[in-house]
């Protein structure tokens, strides 16, 4: 678990700070934890769900969005950790409360570095390289720390639900979580997906990768 | 002067480090142009001081095309420019480098290679998808990192040629289309793939549960993401899971 606690905060950290390689998108996320958990299917399992929800998000300036690259690494830990048949309900549920407080972390990060850049702010105009330094390794830093506050407060999370929710579901309980979460994810991914094209003649790019999706689903 | 260009390269990697609500990604800015402003310190102390100083303003950009101005306006600095044209120059690079980048990178580069690694996970391709998704990726989001500075060094305050390149526009009338081709092709696919591990009733009620889900979130995109949804949905689905034993 130790290393997933820290590709969870390297993930985390590469979002926003550094060196932001798409480490944080939850396909590469997931099948990062998977390698280390040995469960590659599960990793690829969540990523693609997560991949999803994702969709819905475009990282604009200082719009605020849900995190979603450790929230899936801890739902693909929590999927191993539940150790139930399906599993990806409960894992979803999880993740998404990550996400969420991963979210909201951002906010944090942004606003203490605010402060931090307003007292500094002399220094600054003053052309003080030390000042500028100080700040910005400052900020680096407390983002690394940030994303292993997420991480771990993800997995606490994970050991909690097996701890109380998991022995009272059932069985067909965690199916019908399973689908829930499964549906929520399409749904976002294709709402997202609309969102991106847009209106106008991307639609009918959008409709021609439609058609061919479905009989390259067909004949798979 | 080139390890200098190639330690600001580096740092153009962490510039959104010390985001923040006032300068945005103006100390970042800074951080990576610094480098490039050192030559100023030997000549005149003062003239690097008021130079790194302008640095850290305000300044707003994609993160892969900070590094235009950085260079730009560092080599305004260093080709001696005045404050005012200096200024100005920042003001007249925030806007595109934030459009342009948003468009190129957000909403085509990402979500094409996103889609299309999502349709090669669903067709059986596994951790070589993720791998090449990687690879590829990173291959543009450095080449665009490094023209980038390169373009902003090398032209300083005449830069905004650079942005209207025949390549920039080129790239963002293939890429709408193509991201949209992408998109639509990976979501049958991702669909069938998720679908496969379920059976009768929880098939039906995956389809009805996704077609409910996507309406409301078209309906009210003000209101509804698919974060919010999706946690209502699953905190739904637990607490009827739990109940129904």
């Amino acid at each position: 678990m130790l290393g997933v606690f820290a590709w969870g905060t390297v993930v985390g950290l590469d979002l926003v700070s550094l060196p932001q390689m798409m480490l944080a998108r939850p396909l590469v996320a997931g099948a990062g934890a998977g390698l280390l958990l040995g469960d590659v299917a599960a990793g690829l399992r969540m990523g693609v769900l997560f991949e999803l929800f994702q969709f819905d998000i475009l990282p604009v300036g200082a719009t605020r969005y849900p995190e979603y690259g450790p929230a899936t690494v801890v739902a693909v830990a929590a999927a191993q950790v539940f150790a139930i048949p399906f599993g990806v309900g409960l894992a979803t549920v999880v993740g998404l409360f990550t996400a969420m407080l991963g979210g909201l972390s951002l906010q944090v990060h942004r606003r203490i570095n605010t402060r931090a850049a307003t007292v500094a702010a002399p220094a600054l105009d003053a052309g003080d390289r030390g000042a500028l330094v100080r700040l910005h390794l400052g900020g680096l830093g407390r983002d690394l720390v940030r994303g292993a506050a997420v991480t771990a407060a993800g997995l606490a999370l994970a050991v909690l639900t097996r701890e109380f929710v998991v022995p009272a579901l059932s069985h067909r309980g965690e199916r019908l979580l399973s689908v829930a979460a499964t549906g929520a994810a399409l749904a976002a991914g294709a709402a997202g997906t609309l969102r991106i094209v847009g209106r106008g003649p991307g639609l009918r790019w959008l409709a021609l990768g439609l058609t061919g999706g479905i009989v390259a689903a067909w004949l798979v | 002067m080139k390890p200098r260009l190639g330690a600001a390269f580096l740092r153009l990697f962490t510039a959104q480090a010390s985001w923040n609500y006032e300068r945005l990604i103006g100390v970042g800015t800074g951080f990576a142009a610094e480098p490039l402003l050192r030559p100023l310190r030997a000549d005149d102390d003062a003239r690097y001081r008021a130079a790194l100083g302008r640095a850290t303003r305000y300044f707003n950009s994609h993160p892969y095309l900070t590094g235009v101005g950085v260079g730009a306006l560092a080599r305004a600095e260093c080709d001696g420019a005045p404050p005012e044209q200096i200024e100005r120059l920042r003001s007249a690079l925030a806007g595109p480098l934030g459009s342009i980048g948003d468009r190129l990178v957000w909403a085509g580069w990402v979500p094409t290679l996103s889609a299309l690694t999502l349709a090669a996970v669903a067709w059986g391709a596994g951790l070589r998808a993720v791998a090449a998704f990687l690879i590829v990726y990173n291959a543009g989001h450095l080449a665009l990192r490094w023209w980038g500075l390169s373009a902003g060094w090398s032209r300083g305050a005449r830069v905004a040629g650079a942005l209207q390149a025949p390549w920039i526009r080129r790239a963002g009338e293939i890429l709408g289309p193509v991201t949209a081709l992408a998109l639509g092709f990976a979501l049958p696919l991702v669909a069938v793939w998720s679908g496969e591990a379920f059976r009768g009733w929880a098939r039906i009620t995956l389809a009805i549960a996704a077609a409910v889900t996507f309406g409301l979130l078209r309906w009210r995109p003000d209101v509804l993401s698919g974060l919010r949804l999706g946690l209502v949905l699953v905190v739904v689905a637990l607490i009827a899971g739990i109940v129904w034993r």
